[in-house]
Order: structure tokens, then sequence, then C-alpha cells
């Protein structure tokens, strides 16, 4: 996990889940921070704006058991930057 | 209280620029969602939506006047003409005054605003067309039917979202019952395949990429429409005296609001919308035979609006047809309530549940039956008309045949 990355989300998580900054660690769930799915949507937007990247919608899903920690968001969004490097 | 009925019936939508083709189309499940052409989609998720295909505004516009038009009141006028002329109304004399517009939209004219944008913001123009701001408010629709048909009686558009054409159509009804005027002409209206809109759409991320599936376990949001939907209703003594034929009674009209979230939807603000228009019918949720629902196809929408009609209707539910028609047509947002209360009065005419298209599996969470895929011949003496919008903001229309007695 890139640091710098993982602490960029983690800001990003904690300021819409009205978190202190130092609350937010790899392991913690976005049900329990109060995460819902429109809540959810707003911070896909910021995280494509910040790293300029694009989330497909299927990554969402409506049961997406992918996305259960703040970990799962880091992976993803270093994923897809890595492959915005290669393509 | 005085019985209202519906004498007139127009729409232009995906389905066809006509009513005659949208019953045919709707009842054969002849989907009017394709690729989009209205613009360029490179770069968007979502690529499809149900436009109004074949459309030549020229055809039915003279040039002078399209300077006048965004795409949203041409629709407006298109579908208030076949309905007045399919009422066989004579608007000449005192009736002029004795007839109202009320006509919805959920935001009006949105080219005509983009157009604007681009002009100013990229294309570095220095002024707008003179006639930008008559063009893009959202009661221009209410204001060129009244010109257009010369009415002279109350005219207002109203908004609210994806429930617009149902609080026109209930203002309309209302109108009626206060004896303010004998006759409503009232629907909605909608032109958003824009650029900007479906864009925007797209961020909300509950834009389905591939088509609209209401109530399949595998939906994937919903399809955006366009069109309009005008309906005439009168009051009974009115049509009578005119030897009016009339499709079917206005029987009740219900309102609500969830007080509750911008977005997710509320099975209990539903639940009191349905039980108000059911009250207000003087009906229970057993005379109703089928329900055509809102069913957006949202992950969020079907299992809360199956929940509420549950709520209300009890062991009924199990006996109902409920269907989600913007499988068919889209979700044609400020026209919806329009073209939907068009959908079930032609159930009650053809004795027909019209169907869900393009269900394929059922979802534990939406247990009803969703009429899937294939209309259905079955007895329907009253059906309902759901419609609850973004904001919470939900309206319930109560249809029955008409009974002479």
């Amino acid at each position: 996990m890139s640091e710098s990355i993982s602490n960029e989300v983690f800001e990003i998580l904690a300021r819409h889940a009205e978190l202190d900054r130092d609350k937010v660690t790899p392991s913690t769930p976005l049900q329990m921070s109060g995460v819902d799915s429109l809540l959810m949507v707003e911070i896909i937007f910021d995280l494509e704006e910040h790293f300029d990247i694009s989330i497909p919608d299927e990554l969402l899903g409506m049961q997406n058991q992918e996305l259960e920690t703040a970990a799962d968001v880091v992976s993803l969004v270093e994923k897809l930057i890595q492959q915005k490097k290669t393509s | 209280m005085k019985r209202i009925v519906v004498t007139g019936m127009g729409c232009i939508s995906s389905l066809g620029h006509n009513r005659k083709d949208f019953a045919r189309k709707l009842m054969q499940g002849e989907s009017g969602i394709k690729p989009i052409t209205l613009f360029d989609t490179q770069g968007f998720r979502v690529k499809i939506a149900a436009e109004v295909k074949d459309y030549n505004e020229r055809d039915f516009f003279p040039e002078k006047q399209l300077t006048k038009l965004d795409r949203y009141t041409q629709f407006a006028l298109l579908a208030s003409r076949e309905a007045v002329s399919d009422a066989g109304l004579d608007l000449s004399g005192p009736a002029a005054e004795r007839t109202a517009v009320v006509h919805g939209t959920g935001i009006g004219g949105q080219s005509t605003q983009e157009i604007s944008y681009q002009r100013i913001y990229s294309q570095g123009n220095k002024r707008l067309h003179p006639f930008t701001v008559p063009k893009l408010i959202p009661s221009a629709g209410a204001s060129w039917i009244s010109l257009d048909l010369g009415i002279t009686g109350p005219a207002f558009a109203t908004t609210s979202a994806c429930s617009s054409a149902g609080h026109a159509i209930g203002m309309g009804l209302l109108l009626l019952r206060a004896g303010i005027v004998d006759v409503a002409v009232t629907g909605g209206s909608e032109a958003l395949i824009t650029h900007t809109t479906i864009k925007a759409w797209e961020s909300l991320r509950v834009m389905s990429s591939d088509t609209c599936r209401p109530f399949s376990k595998n939906r994937s949001g919903m399809v955006i429409g366009e069109g309009a939907g005008t309906l005439i209703f009168e009051t009974l003594e009115h049509a009578r005296a005119r030897r009016a034929r009339i499709y079917a009674e206005l029987a009740g009209f219900g309102m609500s609001s969830d007080a509750h979230d911008m977005l997710q939807p509320l099975d209990k603000g539903a639940a009191r919308a349905m039980r108000a228009a059911l009250d207000d019918a003087q009906m229970g949720p057993a005379d109703i035979d089928y329900i055509n629902a809102h069913g957006t196809a949202t992950p969020q929408n079907d299992p809360t609006e199956t929940r509420a009609i549950r709520e209300v209707c009890g062991a009924h539910a199990d006996k109902l047809a409920v269907s989600s028609t913007k499988s068919i047509h889209g979700h044609t947002l400020g026209a919806a309530s329009a073209l939907e209360a068009i959908v079930t009065i032609q159930a009650l005419q053809e004795q027909k549940a019209p169907p869900t298209a393009n269900y394929m599996e059922p979802d534990p969470q939406c247990d009803l039956d969703y009429v899937p895929n294939k209309a259905r011949p079955m007895s329907i003496t009253a059906a309902m008309s759901n419609s609850f919008a973004f904001g919470g903001l939900n309206t319930v229309l109560v249809f029955k045949t008409y009974d002479e007695s």
C-alpha cells in the first residue's frame, strides 16, 4: 500500500464520514463509519476527481462485497492508477 | 362530490408520435430504449435512452415559431393538440374561460439552457438569442398550450421531478371538483436527453448501461426517456352534456412527501400516498386489479415500492398485476405520470395488463406478480398509477372504468 495514496484516500473518507483523520485505519469498515450508498457515490466522485481515475459502475455493484474496508478503497484506487499508467 | 372523467388523450414518446402507436407498442412490449443519437456519447458510461425517433420539428411547426419553442415545449404542444382533438372539444366561445391548463415538467427548457451556456462559455459568443428566457422557463409548455389552443382559464406548470405530471393531473382534478373550470388539459413534458443532463445522471450512479429491467434481480438502474402526455379531464356533467366519449373515471388522487431524503425513497411515504388515493376514491385495496408501478429499476426503488404495495394491500397484493412500463418507454421524468396515466387507462380500455419488459430473474425482495415480458388479458375495473419522485414527492392516481349509473 502506497503511503501517500492511502493517506489521501483516508483523508477523503474521514471528511465524508465526519471522522477524525486518525480514526480511519486500513481496517475501518465502511458500513461502521456511516457510509451509505449515497455517501459512497459522493466519495467515488471525489476519488475520481482527486486521482484523475474513472471508477466503473460494476465495481460499486448492488451487493458489492469488494469494498468493505478503507483498505479495499485504497487498493481499488491503486489498481486504477496502475491501469491508467499502463494504458 | 363531482365525478371527473377522462375524454381525451395524446402523447409523443419513444414509441411513436401519437397515442395509437404508443398503445400498440406498449402492449407488445416493444421497447423504445435504443442507442442515443441526440449527441455524441463517446466517453459516456450511459449510451442508451428512450428518444423520440424520426422527429423533425419542421414537420410540425413553422420556422418562425421554432425560435420560441424548446424541444420540451414542442412535445407538450403536440401531445395537447392530439388530446384536445381526440376529445372532440370545441374551445371557442365561453368554453375557453372555463378550461384550465396544468402541465408539468421536471426541468423545462434544458436544451435551450445548454445551447446558451455553450455559446457564452465555450464559443465565446457575446450575445444570446432574444427568446432564450421565454424558451427555457418551465412554464413555457403551459403558456404555449394555452395560446395554441386559445384556452383562457387558469394555466400554470407544476414541478416535482418525476411526479410533476402527477401533481398537474391532481391540480386539474381539484380545479374541476371545486367548480372553477369544466375542463382541464393536464399532463407533463420532458426533453432531457442532453449531453450535460446524461452526464449528471451518470454521476448519480443510478443509470443502467444495458437496459431497464424493473423488479428483475439483475436490474441495473434506470434509463431516461423523453416525450409528453396530455389528458383531458372534465366534470361528468360537462362530458355528458356534450355527449363526449368517456375513457375512464379519475376516481382518486393521493399525495404525500417522505420528509426523509433527497434521493432515497421511503416505503412509508409511498404507502401514505397510495392510501390517500384509495381514500379519496372511497375504495379499498381489494378494489384494485392493476398497478402501474413507479418501477424505475434502481436497486433502491423496486424493493421499497414492493414493500409499500404489500403494506397498503395486505393479502390482496398477491392477487394484483403490477407492471413497470418504464422498461418500454423509459423514465420520462416530468412526463412520466402523464404517460403512465395513459398506460393505466389503456389497461382499463383494453382489459389487458401491459408487461414489465426485460424481466429476467425473480428477486426475493421484489415478490409480486410483475406481468413479466408479455401483456396479460384480464378483468380490470380499477387501476392505480404510482409516481415517487426524488426528494420524496409522491403522487398516486386511481382510475376506474366508467359506469353510467
